[in-house]
């Protein structure tokens, strides 16, 4: 068998849109960035981060309707892990300026939620909505290194 | 079909400091427990309040919103709120979202009982 290529790497999950669900696919993708040579606490970086981004589409841009589904899609590039989160779109994502701080939470200046966005960004290389045809795609990506052995 | 660990939540008293014992996910379904438990001490008297948490794999943040809103009941009832037994990870979350400047982070339970009896004794 011939060594195997990151580059022709990829995965693809469905997942229902039902809370919960993002548990699974943070463990499917970790197991996957795993054998990528991406490093443990990295791989704890990316749990969080496809987890939020999950939540996102769940919760907004599939509007918690049951039924629908979250698209979950890891491409493997040469220096990259890319992800993209993709809902069906029922809510488009609008951005809303700066996230509330949490002295302004505690203040009680709006909601106690909305930190999903500013965790994935700070946890991610790269991070950010992305135009897609139908539905809201969110796209991060880390970084990785080759494990020996293994050829780009 | 629940997907998640569910969330163990009890009390209990040591050393002048109530120790909420938090064994599980902490996500939006997380919510009543906590606060009850919140208020279980605080209608007991607590001054010092301890958030002990133990394997917890997965912390969101849903979960992190329930407990900026224990923040701010502790701020309103002139509480001392800690945190123990946070991973690395959840460790470096809390001060991402800015929940170290309301609550001291200690690696586990005895360094944070440590840490209340300096308070208590400053």
């Amino acid at each position: 068998m011939s060594t195997p290529s990151y580059t022709q790497m990829s995965m693809e999950l469905s997942l229902p849109s039902e809370l919960g669900y993002e548990v699974i696919a943070r463990d499917a993708v970790a197991a996957f960035a795993r054998r990528l040579g991406i490093s443990a606490d990295r791989i704890e970086d990316l749990k969080t981060a496809l987890s939020e981004a999950c939540i996102n589409a769940i919760e907004h841009g599939n509007s918690l309707r049951p039924g629908l589904r979250v698209q979950v899609f890891c491409r493997v590039e040469e220096q990259q892990l890319v992800i993209e989160v993709v809902d069906q779109g029922v809510s488009a994502f609008t951005p809303k300026g700066e996230p509330l701080t949490i002295v302004d939470k505690i203040a009680g200046v709006g909601s106690l939620r909305g930190m999903g966005l500013m965790l994935i960004s700070q946890l991610c290389d790269e991070a950010g909505f992305v135009p897609r045809g139908s539905g809201n795609c969110f796209r991060f990506a880390f970084h990785r290194t080759l494990a020996p052995g293994l050829k780009h | 079909m629940m997907l998640e660990d569910e969330l163990t939540v009890s009390t209990r008293e040591r050393d002048g400091v109530a120790i909420i014992d938090l064994f599980g996910d902490v996500t939006t379904f997380a919510e009543e427990k906590i606060n009850s438990a919140y208020r279980e001490v605080t209608n007991k008297g607590a001054r010092f309040v301890l958030l002990n948490f133990r394997q917890n794999d997965y912390i969101n943040s849903a979960g992190i919103a329930i407990l900026i809103g224990i923040v701010t009941e502790v701020n309103r009832n002139n509480q001392k709120l800690a945190v123990s037994g946070l991973s690395q990870h959840f460790q470096k979350i809390f001060r991402m979202v800015g929940l170290a400047q309301y609550a001291e982070i200690y690696q586990d339970e005895e360094e944070a009982l440590a840490g209340f009896k300096r308070l208590a004794a400053a």
